[in-house]
């Protein structure tokens, strides 16, 4: 009893009630509601809180190593790997202009195993955070040999991070080639 | 007693759902608006407008690559040898991904540049975040549709 007096400090016993063991139910009770109430009123403020403290912190160099790992599983053809990467409701936009969703960008790598690919990225890869969203900018070059025929180029590219359920997520990723 | 509690939970579930739900189609429509706005402005080369619109970390990637900031991308648009005639943004989807709003979309250009004719069709990706009740653009690309 005396442990749900000092949960409700600042309480006071309703006028007429007697300090007897049959009282003392409905006064738990009412210190019962009033923890209710604080447990509503800490659930209204949840969407309120800052995002600040919902982001991750250290995101930015995770960021960049979760976007090594995808050149690196795009190059192997790491199906599983990229799986973990992407949120299942990626869209990925082409060099080409078209619209990729996840199932048919895993598909594309699917049938593209076996190339001889070289991905390299440029260092000045940028992280912005805000809060738990992040957009990476960034600059690759491609070297591979695909069909019997080289090819080279180089773009540019903006992959949108949400962190999710404790960890980032890829949620939409873009790349446009650097026009000669 | 318990249906009051109960009642009251129940307040409290839509209350903490309602700033998901309820405002995001208006702000769907806001982030809407504010596309169509850039398109009309970059159309009429309405700088100050644009300006507005954009973050002043805005990256902006251009449909051949090249990366600008918000100086460079404002005097893209106010180019003496440029000139828009139809502007027009379409197939647009909003998508709330956090603190953002993620416009993708189609982009249809028509002009010249240097008395040179051209006519374009890009996909664009446009990032926005809401900043002291603002949405201002943070990043944005765009790629040439091909097929």
């Amino acid at each position: 009893m005396t442990h749900h007096h000092r949960r409700c400090g600042g309480s006071r016993p309703t006028e007429g009630l007697k300090p007897a063991a049959a009282n003392a139910d409905v006064i738990s009770g009412i210190c019962l509601m009033r923890i209710k109430l604080r447990v509503i009123f800490v659930v209204c403020l949840l969407p309120l809180l800052p995002s600040a403290q919902r982001a991750d912190p250290g995101g930015s160099s995770k960021l960049l190593a979760l976007e090594n790992s995808w050149d690196q599983a795009e190059e192997r053809g790491d199906i599983h790997a990229l799986d973990l990467i992407f949120d299942d409701s990626m869209i990925y936009i082409d060099e080409d202009g078209s619209l990729l969703t996840k199932a048919q960008f895993l598909d594309r790598v699917t049938k593209e195993a076996g190339t001889d690919v070289q991905w390299l990225l440029a260092p000045d890869m940028n992280v912005r955070l805000y809060g738990d969203t992040a957009v990476v900018v960034g600059r690759y070059s491609y070297r591979g040999i695909h069909q019997r025929k080289a090819h080279e180029r180089s773009g540019r590219f903006v992959d949108t991070w949400v962190f999710k359920e404790g960890r980032w997520v890829c949620v939409v990723a873009q790349s446009t080639p650097i026009l000669p | 007693m318990q249906m009051f509690s109960r009642a009251l939970l129940v307040l409290a579930c839509i209350a903490a759902s309602a700033p998901m739900a309820w405002p995001q189609e208006s702000q769907r429509n806001r982030i809407l608006a504010l596309e169509n706005a850039w398109d009309r402005a970059v159309q009429q080369k309405d700088v100050k407008v644009v300006d507005l619109l954009m973050a002043d970390e805005l990256v902006y990637i251009d449909f051949d690559g090249r990366i600008m900031n918000k100086t460079q991308y404002l005097a893209s648009i106010g180019e003496p040898q440029l000139r828009i005639e139809h502007v027009i943004s379409g197939s647009m989807q909003v998508q709330f991904r956090g603190e953002t709003a993620i416009v993708i979309g189609v982009y249809q250009e028509k002009g010249a540049r240097r008395a040179k004719p051209f006519m374009r069709r890009e996909r664009f990706v446009d990032t926005w975040i809401e900043r002291n009740g603002l949405w201002l653009c943070v990043a944005s690309q765009s790629t040439l549709i091909l097929h």
